[in-house]
């Protein structure tokens, strides 16, 4: 696996795809048994607008639903994800490990290594593909569904091309700029801002047409699992990813390539300037490492600032949204009984609530505020292992326990600010529409979100403390909380385990309707108390382990 | 006075891999006591047991008179530390990093910070990311100094150093000395231990084989040289002298490894032939270790 730039590139990612499919897979069989066990009247029942909507065909079953969630949504948004932390390591991961001079010195050209790069991601997302394709096809049969007129095959087609196109949107990225993070930020930004939009946009009268300016509408847009491969998409996202990857190349052959340095920050940039430096003195000052957990903060503060603004400014344009939405949908909406939309994971939209709930708060905010909590977890202890930069911390007469501590008190820091900015972006959305939403139910419903994200940074802190590895606590903690999210939304359709839910974190996050009901202090303090015994799990761990040597 | 570093047994094994075996070592305070072993040798470990980085299988290190588990905190106040494989934060100017470490250090003085970045030529205002690896090693030695610590230890510490460099962190090391501090300084190289340690303690797959002074290593210490004469020559007569090993004799060239005193040996081969050239250098550490502390 090691005879080529291509082959060891894939073999650099085969255990990342090993574990997405069986997830993915295994969510699939799951679901197919949740929905076999239910009575899917009240699906089928629903008027057809309200299916539509929710993505349901008439004669739908448990295997339309089943392929209908875990693949075209959660499927398709992880298979994404692995493409574009693909793409965007593909030059720019070199670069910042300080190994594409090493590589580069071999006789090998930049555009070969690019091409055998891309390649190698493209082959690599087939792989996940194909693996899907075949466990679409074998839990219908292992849980006995009737899957006549699904093409799962179709599905994973535009899945696979949905996926290189992100791939290869990252790589372009990283490409022309070097960066890994700036590459995988702004094409994570791009999926998930196109993925809500396709499913916001068409709801709201006269905006339908602007869905097709974003790439997830020629993913889902001619819903393939119903009607089959369409051509006419996959064109534009075939051709929409050469056109990437022959931008990829001339990126990579027209700069200076990197060697591991770090690049100027912006600010230090400003700093140039007399005056705008002296504005910046007063504003940093020496502050940012006063303490373990001031300079822990100040690590992450891009990151922290970048979600900030991505929750500020979802706040903000649902509430505006919430007015354009049609009349006749909202209007239909309330006559829908409430047991009904619970079951379709859907709050009630024709309220300010139900729809900030569905749109906003079950699984945007979670997603954006976990992937913080994940990240400064992972990056506590496991990360300054792996930077090895951890030594030379703990040569300073700081326990070990304090460490975790500090770092600990930097994630709180962290999502306790993003909370606020929930907060404030949800009511100034409902100011500027006049939504009139309770103040203090929002305050309750934002302030869970923190714990809510915060008992998933635990898990990943305590990981790390005990492990060191960097690379698991991030696989761990998201999987987790992927498949932790799928059981709290599917389970209960199913009365005989509809109890599993209830073991998830999620469960104390909505369960109670914040947004209607204000806080359930009970349902706050056990995931406080999560949180809690994560950390003392995480000092437990860190305190008794040696540390490692090298990553 | 207080023994510096004491280790009683001291063993740590990984898995199957016995890194240290039973390692009794005694370093005295205000000495400068070289570590000296080939790679992989356990040198690094032993550092890191020290430091409380990882923790014994069996046996303890005992440092400035404080156990090495039980008051890890209280040592490392009193110990500075260059790991050897030194990592810094890329992002952090070195003032920066400096700042913090002082800070968790309850503060510096920066009086002190200035003059050990004038005399190692270092600029703390660039990111230590943009560093080359010897001005990063800088870095790491000023704030192993700067804290004015009772104890240095230091894996590897003149790597990347230019030689002017090495040789004002040598000064420094002597200094430190001088003061009644101790500096334990581990490295494969021979010749800087040789500059600045008094004792030298030496370690071979995990063992301590021997610690003497550097008076009595120096006698030891092997040449290796090379003739080259006017005419081809035999062998016999270099085989003949005391403190002859490894002899190749090619043609005219020879080559020999010597641990005798020079003046018996060029005696010996100038009456006897012309010498058209002599390189001299310093027989390397592994030549060192095979002949004198050769497995039994």
């Amino acid at each position: 696996m090691l005879a080529t730039i291509f082959t060891k590139s894939v073999r650099d990612r085969w255990r990342g795809v090993a574990i997405a499919v069986v997830v993915i897979g295994g969510m699939l069989v799951f679901g197919m048994e949740v929905y076999s066990g239910i009575d899917l009247s009240v699906y089928t029942d629903l008027p057809e607008a309200l299916r539509s909507l929710v993505g349901i065909d008439e004669g739908t079953d448990a295997a339309g639903l089943a392929y209908g969630a875990m693949y075209a949504t959660y499927g398709a948004l992880t298979i994404g994800s692995l493409a574009l932390s693909i793409g965007a390591g593909s030059v720019a991961g070199e670069e910042r490990d300080g190994t594409i001079g090493l590589l580069l010195a071999n006789p090998v050209g930049r555009r070969r290594f690019v091409m055998e790069k891309l390649g190698a991601l493209v082959a690599t997302i087939a792989a996940a593909s194909l693996a899907l394709w075949l466990a679409g096809i074998l839990a219908p049969v292992a849980v006995g569904a009737d899957v006549a007129g699904r093409h799962v095959g179709a599905l994973v087609v535009h899945m696979f091309a949905i996926s290189v196109f992100f791939g290869m949107l990252a790589a372009a990225i990283g490409g022309w700029t070097g960066r890994r993070p700036l590459a995988s930020g702004t094409t994570a930004f791009v999926m998930v801002a196109s993925f809500v939009a396709v499913g916001v946009l068409p709801l709201i009268e006269g905006w339908g047409d602007l869905a097709r300016a974003f790439p997830w509408h020629y993913y889902a847009g001619s819903d393939p699992i119903a009607t089959g491969v369409d051509w006419g998409d996959l064109g534009v996202l075939g051709g929409g990813s050469a056109v990437l990857a022959v931008l990829t190349v001339v990126g990579v052959e027209r700069r200076d390539l990197g060697g591991g340095e770090v690049r100027v920050r912006l600010t230090e940039r400003l700093r140039s300037n007399a005056l705008a430096g002296r504005v910046l003195d007063r504003l940093e000052g020496s502050a940012r490492v006063s303490h373990i957990w001031v300079k822990t903060l100040s690590d992450h503060q891009t990151l922290v600032i970048v979600v900030g603004y991505i929750v500020v400014f979802f706040g903000i344009v649902l509430g505006p949204m919430y007015l354009s939405i049609d009349d006749a949908l909202r209007d239909f909406m309330e006559q829908v009984p409430e047991a009904v939309l619970a079951m379709v994971g859907y709050a009630d939209m024709g309220t300010p609530e139900g729809w900030y709930q569905t749109e906003n708060f079950s699984l945007t905010i979670p997603i954006a505020l976990v992937v913080v909590t994940a990240v400064m977890g992972a990056n506590a202890m496991a990360g300054e292992e792996a930077d090895r930069t951890m030594g030379l911390l703990v040569a300073n007469p700081v326990s070990r326990r304090r460490i975790v501590l500090e770092k600990a008190a930097a994630m709180v820091a962290a999502t306790v600010l993003l909370g606020l900015f929930v907060f404030v972006g949800t009511m100034i959305g409902s100011l500027v529409a006049g939504l009139d939403m309770n103040a203090v139910n929002v305050a309750a419903t934002s302030a869970l979100a923190v714990l809510l994200a915060l008992v998933f940074g635990g898990l990943a802190l305590a990981i790390g403390g005990a492990t060191g590895r960097r690379g698991a606590a991030v696989a761990v903690t998201s999987g987790a909380a992927l498949a932790l999210y799928i059981v709290n939304a599917f389970f209960p359709l199913n009365e005989s385990i509809a109890w599993i839910a209830s073991w998830t974190p999620f469960h104390y996050y909505l369960s109670a309707d914040p947004l209607n009901n204000g806080m359930p202090w009970g349902h706050a303090a056990i995931l406080a108390g999560l949180f809690a015994g994560l950390v003392a799990a995480a000092v437990a761990f860190f305190t008794r382990r040696d540390l490692r040597q090298t990553d | 006075m207080e023994t510096a570093i004491r280790t009683e047994g001291l063993t740590k094994h990984y898995g199957d891999v016995r890194a240290l075996v039973d390692l009794d070592l005694e370093v005295r305070t205000g000495e400068i006591f070289g570590f000296l072993g080939p790679n992989g040798a356990g040198k690094t470990t032993t550092i890191r047991v020290f430091l409380d980085e990882i923790r014994p299988t069996a046996g303890r290190a005992s440092i400035l008179g404080m156990d090495s588990r039980a008051d890890s905190v209280a040592i490392r106040r009193r110990v500075g530390y260059v790991p050897g494989d030194l990592a810094l934060y890329p992002k952090l100017t070195g003032r920066e990093l400096l700042t913090y470490f002082a800070n968790l250090r309850g503060g510096v003085d920066w009086s002190v910070v200035d003059g050990l970045a004038d005399r190692l030529d270092s600029d703390l205002s660039r990111h230590i990311g943009d560093l080359s690896s010897g001005n990063r090693q800088k870095v790491g030695l000023i704030q192993a100094f700067m804290n004015e610590p009772d104890l240095l230890i230091m894996d590897e510490p003149s790597s990347g150093l230019d030689p002017l460099i090495q040789r004002e962190f040598q000064a420094m090391m002597r200094e430190v000395a001088a003061e009644g501090r101790t500096v334990f300084l581990s490295s494969h190289t021979l010749s800087e231990v040789q500059r600045v340690a008094d004792r030298v303690g030496i370690i071979r797959h995990g063992e301590l084989v021997a610690v003497e002074a550097v008076s009595s290593l120096r006698s030891k210490a092997m040449r290796r040289i090379e003739f080259e004469f006017a005419e081809p020559v035999t062998a016999e007569a270099f085989a003949a002298v005391d403190g002859v090993r490894d002899l190749v004799v090619e043609n005219h060239r020879v080559s020999l490894a010597y641990d005798g005193k020079i003046d018996t040996l060029l005696t010996t081969v100038a009456g006897r032939y012309e010498v058209v050239d002599i390189a001299t250098h310093e027989a390397d550490l592994e030549e060192i270790f095979l002949t004198y502390y050769e497995e039994p």
